[in-house]
């Protein structure tokens, strides 16, 4: 058997010296489960050696990465290989794979489910002496950069710049996981050309519009899709000459056009080589189709490059010690507009790349300050994605910086879980025709609570984590809501002794005049219009239920339009604003206490503590019907606790029983609790339980009702009236392991206490670092950045908590400025 | 669909032969003939009861009333009045009642919701998965692999587009991926079969379209060379995708004679961009017949209306524009009830639906017809009436012999909304795609207010 296995080996190549050989690695730890008997996971390894080289590459890769991510042997087997064992396989087969430049590691290790296994310890040690760079690249373009790009196609600046294009499909995809999403490790595809073959096509044909009016082609108000009126303004010369000559263009004109194109859509000139490839094509398809059409290909070649997708960051000059080099300044411009923005480069940096200003790290740093510094370039909705009816989302100075932090939580993925709005008892929306739903509305308001803590830009990750400040149904601004609230007020104070309330209608219309300047604040401006009596009822009815009662009514009140859309406070746990309720369920007032709306706002919320606490997080960590303690445990571990816990194994059929005597805790202890599952869900569990202090809506609760038909004690009253269940006390204690800090390591009694700990833990603040980094290089971080992330860690100490610093340290590391080549084939 | 675990499953066992391909187009399968799929779906909801037989016995008219679950053999039976044309086509109909979709968006208009099972509204974010016909073009590859026709609506609903464009249409290819539809008979007729045109504007299209691609793929293809892994994949699958476009350009072109003897055959007012919808609709059943009968593909998809398509040419009102919005919302037009307006446009459907079905049947294949090998659905797109609130989602369905599943000729109601047995469009759609390869063991979004019932998986009463 040795004698076989020292044949394959040497096939491949000959051993370096071990203290166990490969050989008799495989058959003490590996052929018991993986020979001829057993096959596991249909892989055999007793018989390499009859295997083509290719199918044995890939076995191998197969044993590098379960012995990288130390998952073989099963943690189930008594005979484990000891760790300088298991070290030294791991090192032989990797040599073996890169010596035939056949590893596959290293692209898996790129991917951001695998960003936590590198060793956070050494990460932060200081003992890592290599110089931070990132490998040279091809980025794709994120969804925003992309649409931002056909806009610079266009030249549109400012408020001409389009947020969507009629005849655009956006054909970037993020994934919808939490966690940092727009990695540099997405691949063009057929998917995408088919979307840009149809892009290309209606954008080339915009382009070309003018000119074609121009020539008689069109007429001004004539558009070839009546729906489609959209202009973009002008055609740009170089192509308006070759679409109005009756006779072929010159090849000088040629050149022009192709340059122009060039110009329009990667913003740089051709190569000769370029230029030589195209001139032909624009030749051959000008005499095929004639000029406009002619033209129109060649428009639309340039519009199909892959570069147009990419962004490319292959660094540029001489190499230094360490082999590698420095961005170009015009890639550098990219880096640092993409990073800050979505973008092309602004005037500013464009010129500083071109004057040569944009080579060293101050030049760098004074860029990236005088970006940070502007509060208006870039001032936009965070997401336009959750706009619907009544809602806008909230405006910001950087919202790529704000992204960061919706991607990090996660939080936006609320508008993605669909719930039976009656378990609600009406206050759970779910998103429909032009309408975001509940879900919308909280992820805007968790928006603004991260925007309103990077305003203040001191403290930012404790504060993201502790804060009870929250916003809820701010609809206007603390000034202006303060302005509407005195208006009522008035009108309360001046007419709550009237006698309005024995004929409404008939107070108006005969006291109209007497009251006409207090009327204005509730918008009754006619005695006789036919909706005054009822509107003058419901408002007056609004207030005798809130001023009458000592509070303050919530500044849109139900009976606006679409006011069914602002019932949903009790999701905060809030009292319920004064009628609200979903369709058909408004205007009944009863004698319960309504919310005394706070005009000024971020107000403090009682029971809350926290972005993970809030409403958005728990909804997006949340099933249909119940909560998601292991999905919010492994957030928690992952993006907190800089851990890893594997994906469940392909064998495993992950399901929690039904059993409707028992809460979601125990029953999910039922199936958790067997060793081989344990062993991961300990990672989860004992941290996401402490969660269940909230239901799967967000609202904050000690008992948790049964759901199920003979549970019900009392039946919801109309279409969305939830039943009563029988409930069980909650237990929401569990265990926190991992901060490195004994002091904070141990029992917690709920969620607040969890947070309360993490928020004082340093591994914490460097586990969220470490996600932005990702977010700002595109890619996991690797050892060899671990200056950069030291670096970033001491700029926000430093800076009590600035996350500016933070961004400002990394846009000026070894990671962002340096770039390293790739081993390549033959190298 | 519903898990990492479920997923991987599926894909291992159904799509895994796609994967190992460069990715845009499957390559056909040889021998068999293909499996065929026409979805037709309609606007402003197909109400359930005017789909029940006229003939039931009284006992089976109080069960269809309690909807209680029950079947009859249609050939005992005579169809609804309106749906006559099809009396020929009985022994292989079925009229599906009782699924529900409720997990779709419901109400006036759904855009993907009754292909895809998911709540779909105008954000593709809502677009959580390819549609079912996209699913079923996956099994039955083809050169073009699926063709969408649709007559848009100008009067509310969606897809709010040019209708005699290329615009947004109801199925989607994958998550965040809407298909596009064509419009009118013309835009489909110049897009689909402009390789064998001869007039000379739709040659020198094809041509420069050639080379162009041509010229992409030169540009590209050399960037991947000193590249390897991630790096190269970044360039290499582009390149190969437009490689793989011009391989399906070759393929059609190899198919040009038979493509030729298939161009629609129409009367010139069908390729009008001013045409009443009648015509729309008939000029789209040929491009529907000759893209199926030439190869160019396996599945078709047809919104024959929606909330909001104006119709003209409707029989005895052929000259009022009907706003089918307006007639959901009970509006009569000139001495026609909103019902009746409702019956005389189903009534053009099924007229339709039965050329469709006698042009198959006529088309010689295998030693039998193209329609032995042929699956037509007609439904709603949002469910059982104007305003649906999707507890109920009929079909008819018309399928030859050699179709996988054991309901042709009959009557069958399923259990109702909530009760024992009840089954969804997923459950449905399941169904069919387990029936034709795709192992998946539930296909759709589940319902969240029928959480106490077990909806996964097929209705295994149906496999044949």
């Amino acid at each position: 058997m040795k004698k076989r296995w020292g044949i394959i080996f040497t096939a491949l190549s000959l051993a370096p010296a071990m203290a166990i050989e490969p050989e008799v690695f495989l058959e003490n730890y590996c052929h018991s489960c993986h020979d001829e008997w057993e096959q596991k996971g249909d892989l055999r390894l007793d018989q390499l050696d009859a295997l083509p080289l290719e199918v044995r590459l890939d076995v191998f890769n197969k044993v590098q990465e379960q012995l990288y991510f130390g998952q073989m042997p099963p943690k189930k087997k008594k005979k484990q290989p000891s760790v300088s064992e298991r070290k030294e396989m791991l090192v032989w087969v990797a040599g073996e794979l890169k010596k035939r430049n056949a590893s596959t590691l290293e692209d898996k290790l790129r991917y951001p489910d695998y960003g936590n296994y590198v060793d956070h310890e050494k990460l932060f040690s200081g003992e890592i002496k290599e110089k931070p760079f990132t490998p040279s690249r091809r980025w794709l373009v994120s969804p925003q950069i992309f649409i931002e790009r056909v806009n610079a196609v266009f030249g549109l600046e400012g408020k001409e710049r389009q947020r969507t294009f009629y005849g655009v499909t956006v054909p970037i995809i993020l994934p919808d996981h939490a966690g940092v999403r727009y990695y540099d490790t997405t691949t063009l595809d057929g998917g995408h050309l088919l979307t840009m073959l149809t892009n290309a096509d209606w954008i080339s044909r915009k382009q070309l519009r003018e000119a074609r009016v121009k020539n008689g082609e069109l007429k001004a108000n004539e558009f070839e899709n009546p729906k489609d009126k959209w202009r973009p303004g002008n055609t740009p010369e170089a192509f308006s000459v070759i679409v109005t000559q009756k006779s072929a263009p010159s090849e000088t004109e040629m050149a022009s056009a192709i340059h122009a194109q060039y110009q329009c859509v990667l913003q740089r000139q051709a190569s000769e080589e370029e230029l030589k490839n195209h001139l032909a094509l624009l030749k051959e398809s000008i005499a095929l189709g004639g000029n406009t059409e002619g033209l129109r290909q060649m428009l639309v070649s340039v519009l199909l490059k892959s570069e147009f997708m990419y962004r490319l960051e292959f660094g540029d000059g001489e190499l230094d010690q360490e082999g590698r080099r420095k961005l170009s300044p015009r890639e550098a411009s990219y880096a640092i507009a993409y990073a800050l923005s979505d973008r092309n480069p602004d005037e500013a940096l464009v010129k500083a790349a071109e004057e040569g200003r944009l080579n060293t790290r101050e030049d760098y740093r004074r860029e990236v300050l005088r970006l940070l510094k502007d509060e208006k370039a870039f001032l936009g909705e965070v997401d336009p994605t959750v706009n619907g009816l009544h809602l806008r989302s909230h405006k910001v100075s950087h919202p790529k910086i704000n992204r960061f932090f919706r991607e990090f939580f996660g939080y936006p993925n609320s508008t993605k879980v669909f719930k039976d709005t009656a378990r609600s008892g009406g206050a759970f929306m779910n998103s429909s025709r032009g309408y975001s739903g509940t879900a919308g509305w909280v992820t805007n308001e968790a928006d603004k609570v991260v925007d309103w803590v990077l305003k203040e830009d001191q403290d930012v990750f404790e504060k993201l984590l502790t804060t009870d400040d929250f916003f809820v149904l701010h609809r206007h601004n603390n000034e202006e809501g303060a302005k509407i609230i005195a208006s009522w007020k008035a009108v309360w104070e001046a007419l709550k002794d009237t006698g309005w309330e024995d004929d409404p209608k008939k107070f108006v219309v005969e006291n109209f005049e007497r009251y006409r300047e207090v009327l204005k604040a509730i918008k009754i401006t006619k005695a006789d219009d036919k909706r005054t009596g009822r509107d003058f009822q419901r408002f007056m009815q609004y207030f005798k239920v809130t001023f009458g009662r000592g509070i303050t009514p919530a500044t849109s009140p139900w009976f606006y339009h679409g006011g069914q859309k602002f019932s949903y406070a009790e999701v905060y746990s809030l009292p319920k604003s004064a009628g609200s309720g979903p369709i058909g369920g408004n205007g009944k007032y009863t004698d319960q206490d309504y919310w005394d709306f706070p005009t000024a706002q971020p107000f403090q919320v009682r029971n809350r503590k926290g972005i993970l606490t809030h409403p958005a997080w728990l909804v997006a960590h949340s099933q249909n019907t119940e909560t998601d303690p292991v999905r919010r445990g492994r957030w928690v571990r992952e993006k907190l606790l800089a851990g890893y816990v594997p994906d469940v194994p392909i064998t495993v059929d992950a399901q929690i029983p039904e059993d409707h005597h028992r809460t979601l805790r125990e029953r999910l202890d039922g199936v958790t609790s067997k060793e081989e599952c344990w062993k991961c869900h300990v990672q989860m569990n004992p941290l996401g339980l402490t969660f269940e202090v909230f239901d799967d809506f967000g609202r904050y609760r000690l008992h948790e009702s049964l759901e199920h038909p003979e549970n019900v004690l009392k039946k919801g009253e109309g279409k969305f009236g939830a039943h009563t269940y029988k409930t069980k006390p909650l237990n929401s204690a569990g265990f926190l392991e991992g901060t490195g800090d004994t002091a904070l390591d141990g029992e917690v009694k709920d969620a607040f206490e969890l947070i309360d700990r993490l928020a004082k833990s340093r591994r914490v603040q460097q586990s969220i670092i470490r996600h932005a980094f990702r977010y700002f290089m595109g890619r996991n971080e690797m050892l060899s950045d671990s200056q950069t992330l030291i670096d970033a860690e001491a700029a926000y100490v430093k800076s009590g908590g600035s996350f500016k610093m933070v961004v400002l340290s990394l846009l000026t590391s070894d990671s962002f400025i340096y770039r390293k080549k790739p081993i390549q084939r033959n190298e | 669909m519903n898990s990492r675990r479920k997923f991987l499953k599926q894909s291992m066992l159904g799509a895994g032969s796609m994967a190992l391909g460069s990715g845009l187009f499957a390559k056909s399968t040889q021998g068999n003939p293909p499996k065929r799929f026409i979805f037709i779906h309609k606007g402003n909801g197909l109400f359930p009861d005017a789909l029940v037989p006229p003939t039931l016995s009284e006992e089976e008219l109080a069960m269809e009333k309690r909807k209680d679950a029950f079947q009859v053999e249609l050939k005992n039976h005579d169809l609804p009045d309106w749906m006559g044309a099809l009396n020929e086509h009985k022994e292989s109909m079925t009229i599906l009642q009782g699924l529900s979709g409720k997990m779709c968006t419901t109400g006036h208009h759904t855009w993907q919701s009754s292909l895809g099972v998911y709540k779909a509204n105008e954000r593709l974010s809502s677009i959580k998965w390819a549609t079912v016909d996209f699913e079923l073009a996956k099994l039955n590859p083809s050169p073009l692999e699926h063709i969408e026709l649709a007559c848009f609506p100008s009067g509310g609903g969606n897809s709010r587009g040019n209708i005699n464009g290329i615009e947004k249409g109801f199925s989607a290819r994958g998550p965040q991926q809407p298909n596009y539809a064509f419009g009118s008979p013309k835009v489909a007729m110049q897009e689909l079969f402009k390789s064998v045109l001869s007039d000379k504007d739709s040659q020198v299209q094809y041509q420069l379209e050639r080379r162009l691609l041509e010229f992409a793929a030169k540009n590209e293809g050399g960037l991947s060379e000193e590249l390897r892994g991630l790096e190269k994949a970044k360039v290499k699958n582009y390149a190969d995708s437009i490689d793989d476009i011009r391989e399906r350009n070759r393929k059609m072109d190899a198919m040009a004679d038979v493509i030729r003897r298939h161009v629609p055959k129409l009367d010139e007012k069908y390729f009008s961009d001013d045409l009443s919808t009648i015509d729309r609709q008939i000029g789209h059943g040929e491009i529907l017949l000759s893209s199926l009968i030439s190869g160019m593909t396996n599945v078709v998809t047809l919104t024959i209306d929606e909330l909001g398509t104006r119709y003209t040419g409707i029989k005895d009102i052929e000259n009022e524009n009907v706003n089918l919005h307006d007639v959901g919302h009970n509006k009569s037009v000139g001495k026609f009830e909103a019902v009746e307006v409702r019956e005389k446009v189903r009534r053009h459907h099924m007229a339709l639906v039965n050329r469709v079905v006698t042009r198959l049947k006529e088309t010689p294949e295998d030693g039998g017809t193209m329609f032995d090998n042929t699956m037509l659905l007609y439904f709603p797109d949002n469910g059982e009436t104007h305003h649906s609130k999707g507890t109920e989602w009929p079909f008819v369905v018309l399928a030859g012999n050699k179709v996988k599943l054991d309901i042709a000729g009959k009557y069958l109601r399923l259990p109702h909304y909530g009760k024992e047995g009840h089954k969804t469009l997923g459950n449905w759609y399941t169904t069919i795609l387990n029936a034709y390869g795709n192992p998946i063991e539930h296909y759709g979004a589940i319902d969240t207010g029928l959480t106490d019932m077990d909806q996964q998986g097929p209705i295994k009463g149906f496999f044949g």
